[in-house]
């Protein structure tokens, strides 16, 4: 089975990314967000949505998140920042408590920033060495600004 | 200025490690090019022409004699003894290696330095008016402030691949603006409302390059308090919408003037009402703590004007000049604020030997209570230096190299390291920088002349900021020859403005001379109290033009 790192643990995925808007939904797919949004109704149960870069957070304003299990957000290039922000407002803005999952092409050493704002899911390239990825699963012991996990800056903390 | 604690300390040196990491990787084929690249991009690594380009910070300009003696030590050590200080309060090495960077970064590590967030989609290093702090008429001290920026935007985990690189600069005086804050990403001017309270005017969207823009007001107030919200709501506007498929078309000035500002305006107010009043408000007791770093050195009780300084001044016409020139007023009478010129010439300007390094860092010791300040126009600057031992400075200046007294002169230039160096260039900008300083080496016609800001750049990336010089020359490539277009009429300071292109470009032995053209057009048709760019304001540009490209008869 396929792993990933989730919660700082090498572990199986169970779910399917299901990237085209085609195929049927199963219990067990990430679908592309606009599908889902088009067909909510009739969709039947999901793993969980996830966002393309460019989408943004917006129109899930009004949705109950609580029935993802996880919410994908995909990095088209690792350069590619919008992810960050769309992890930090589902965590701040939308109160998501499920999993946030890193999908596409960021990289192993963009983990540090990834943690704080949110992300506890890295679903990497086959081609990467998970054993070696989780070696750069931590942020520095310290930041100044205040992130998902500790939203207090520095100056409230020194 | 600002010191370390066990936090700050901890923080840089846990990047150096990490880099440390990450440069092995790279040379065990661990880490690819491409994915290294903007790893060590954050850490302020090129790879240029001929070698890779280390861009050291030097946070709002503030250097202590210590700092400045390690950066001579690492440039003789890593690098070919002289370093080159950038418009944007940087210091460049042309020549280390490699796999000697991490080494270089611990070394700056234990002097309280560090390369990060140099370059890079990111936010970059802040910069202000390197005479902060010693002038009369600042609404207050912007130090404080701009290492709140600093601490803020260092490995701000959200900010750290933005659309493009991001640019702050902060001003504190109505005088002046040192710092060019109208053509950065965001521009800060520090004012004072009717109540007395300390806010910011936020201009945004000021820019440089292939599409130059003056910044637009956003905000007329904006409470200090609130300053890291804004910003974060602000930038998270920028990350999330800029332009990604053209990276000419990816600063947040092309996003505002797509969106106009009215609009930009409304999805930044969007974003801050949720982050407004939550836990980045900036509380009074950070204020407080901040500006304890920047109190005032143990200044003496001294009259202005002592008579070893007016006696001097009246018997050598060289000291007077030097004098006039290159040091400015002081906020506490019996003191001078000196600026040591990086513009000799035979040198690049912001080029600094190893040896020049450590003399500025002794004068610093000797004169400035140790410390000293790099200029957006590439010049140090001492900050406190008694009026009574201005002489001392001078001779000691001029031995060094650092007296040329042509400061905010015709060659006083600011230019980016072009052809030689940069593997972006279209065209050399050293050579011309060299030229214009042979050619105009008298004195008394410089005096003359008076202010006038030259600009060069060896491409449209515009690091030698031209569309905002006087007058900017801008290398371009014409068939494989280097050729220069010429412009003028542009302005960095309160009145910003930017150049207009005087017509096809020249050759590159051509310069001088239409330069020469540029000077007798203003001369002749200033007034008294003219400055060059006021007469151009007045007469506009086809005078300029017409003689630049007058044929010689
Ligand atoms: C030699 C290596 C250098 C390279 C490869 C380089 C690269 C660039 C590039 C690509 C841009 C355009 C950015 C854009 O339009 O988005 C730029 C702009 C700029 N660079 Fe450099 N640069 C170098 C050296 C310098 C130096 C030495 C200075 C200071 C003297 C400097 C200061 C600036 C400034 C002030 C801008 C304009 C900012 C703006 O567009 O608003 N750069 N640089
Ligand atoms: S202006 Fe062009 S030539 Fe000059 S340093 Fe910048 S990128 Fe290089």
């Amino acid at each position: 089975m396929p792993k990933l790192i989730k919660n700082g643990e090498i572990v199986d995925n169970l779910y399917t990314w299901q990237q085209d808007s085609e195929s049927a939904a199963t219990e067990t797919s990430i679908v592309p967000m606009s599908k889902w949004l088009a067909e909510q109704n009739t969709i039947g149960p999901v793993a969980g949505i996830w966002i393309d870069a460019g989408e943004g957070v917006e129109s899930l304003t009004d949705i109950d998140l609580t029935q993802f299990a996880v919410i994908g957000i995909n990095f088209p290039a690792f350069v590619d920042g919008r992810g960050f922000s769309y992890a930090r407002l589902l965590r701040e803005r939308l109160g998501y408590k499920g999993e946030i999952r890193a999908l596409g092409s960021f990289i192993a050493d963009q983990l540090g920033y990834l943690l704080r704002v949110g992300f506890n899911g890295f679903q990497f390239g086959e081609e990467v060495d998970l054993e070696k990825a989780l070696a750069l699963h931590k942020s520095f012991s310290i930041a100044y600004q205040g992130d998902v996990n500790e939203p207090r800056p520095m100056f409230l903390r020194r | 200025m600002y010191q370390y604690d066990a936090i700050d300390q901890q923080l840089v040196d846990e990047r150096v490690a990490q880099f440390r990491d990450q440069t092995r990787r790279y040379l065990n084929d661990e880490l690819s090019e491409q994915d290294f690249l903007p790893l060590r991009l954050q850490n302020g690594l090129y790879v240029q022409r001929y070698a890779p380009m280390l861009r050291i910070a030097i946070p709002y300009g503030m250097l202590s004699s210590d700092q400045l003696r390690t950066l001579a030590d690492i440039s003789r050590r890593y690098d070919r003894a002289y370093g080159h200080f950038s418009t944007r309060q940087n210091l460049q090495l042309n020549w280390p290696k490699l796999e000697d960077v991490p080494d270089i970064l611990a070394e700056l590590a234990k002097v309280q330095m560090h390369a990060v967030q140099t370059s890079g989609n990111c936010i970059r290093n802040t910069t202000t008016d390197q005479y902060a702090g010693v002038i009369a008429d600042e609404v207050v001290d912007p130090r404080p402030y701009c290492e709140l920026i600093r601490q803020w935007s260092t490995f701000h985990p959200e900010f750290a691949f933005l659309p493009r690189k991001f640019k702050i600069a902060v001003n504190a005086t109505e005088s002046a603006d040192r710092a060019a804050t109208q053509v950065h990403d965001i521009g800060l001017h520090i004012k004072k409302n009717e109540a007395g309270d300390i806010g910011f005017k936020v201009i945004v969207g000021g820019g440089l390059g292939r599409t130059p823009m003056v910044g637009v007001t956003i905000n007329e107030f904006l409470p200090r308090e609130d300053l890291l919200t804004y910003l974060d709501a602000i930038i998270r506007v920028y990350n999330q919408q800029g332009r990604r498929d053209n990276k000419y078309k990816a600063r947040i000035k092309i996003l505002v003037k797509a969106l106009g500002i009215e609009e930009f305006r409304k999805r930044v107010d969007a974003e801050w009402v949720h982050l407004r009043g939550k836990e980045s408000t900036v509380p009074m007791s950070e204020f407080e703590r901040l500006q304890g770093f920047f109190t005032e050195p143990a200044y003496q009780a001294l009259e202005n004007n002592p008579a070893s300084l007016t006696s001097k001044l009246a018997e050598s016409a060289g000291f007077a000049r030097w004098y006039e020139r290159n040091t400015f007023e002081h906020k506490k009478p019996g003191y001078r604020i000196v600026t040591l010129t990086l513009k000799k010439a035979g040198q690049a300007p912001g080029d600094a030997t190893s040896d020049q390094m450590e003399k500025a860092a002794t004068l610093a010791d000797q004169f400035s209570f140790g410390e000293l300040r790099v200029s957006h126009e590439q010049n140090l600057v001492l900050s406190d230096v008694r009026q009574d031992q201005l002489v001392d400075v001078w001779e000691a200046a001029k031995e060094a190299g650092f007296a040329t007294p042509t400061l905010g002169l015709l060659t006083d230039m600011i230019c980016c390291p072009g052809g030689d160096f940069c593997a972006l260039a279209n065209a050399k900008s050293i050579p011309i920088a060299e030229q214009i300083q042979q050619t105009f080496d008298n004195l008394d016609y410089l005096y003359d002349l008076g202010n006038i800001d030259l600009n060069i750049s060896g491409c449209m990336n515009a690091c030698g900021h031209h569309h905002v010089g006087n007058i900017g020359i801008l290398g371009v490539d014409k068939k494989g020859q280097e050729f220069y277009q010429v412009s003028i009429g542009g302005a960095s300071g309160h009145d910003a403005s930017i150049g207009k292109i005087l017509g096809p470009s020249f050759a590159q032995e051509e310069i001088s001379d239409v330069i020469q053209k540029l000077m007798d057009v203003y001369v002749s048709n200033r007034t008294d109290e003219e400055r060059f760019i006021d007469t151009y304001r007045r007469v506009g540009i086809t005078p300029f033009k017409e003689a630049a490209y007058a044929k010689a008869n």
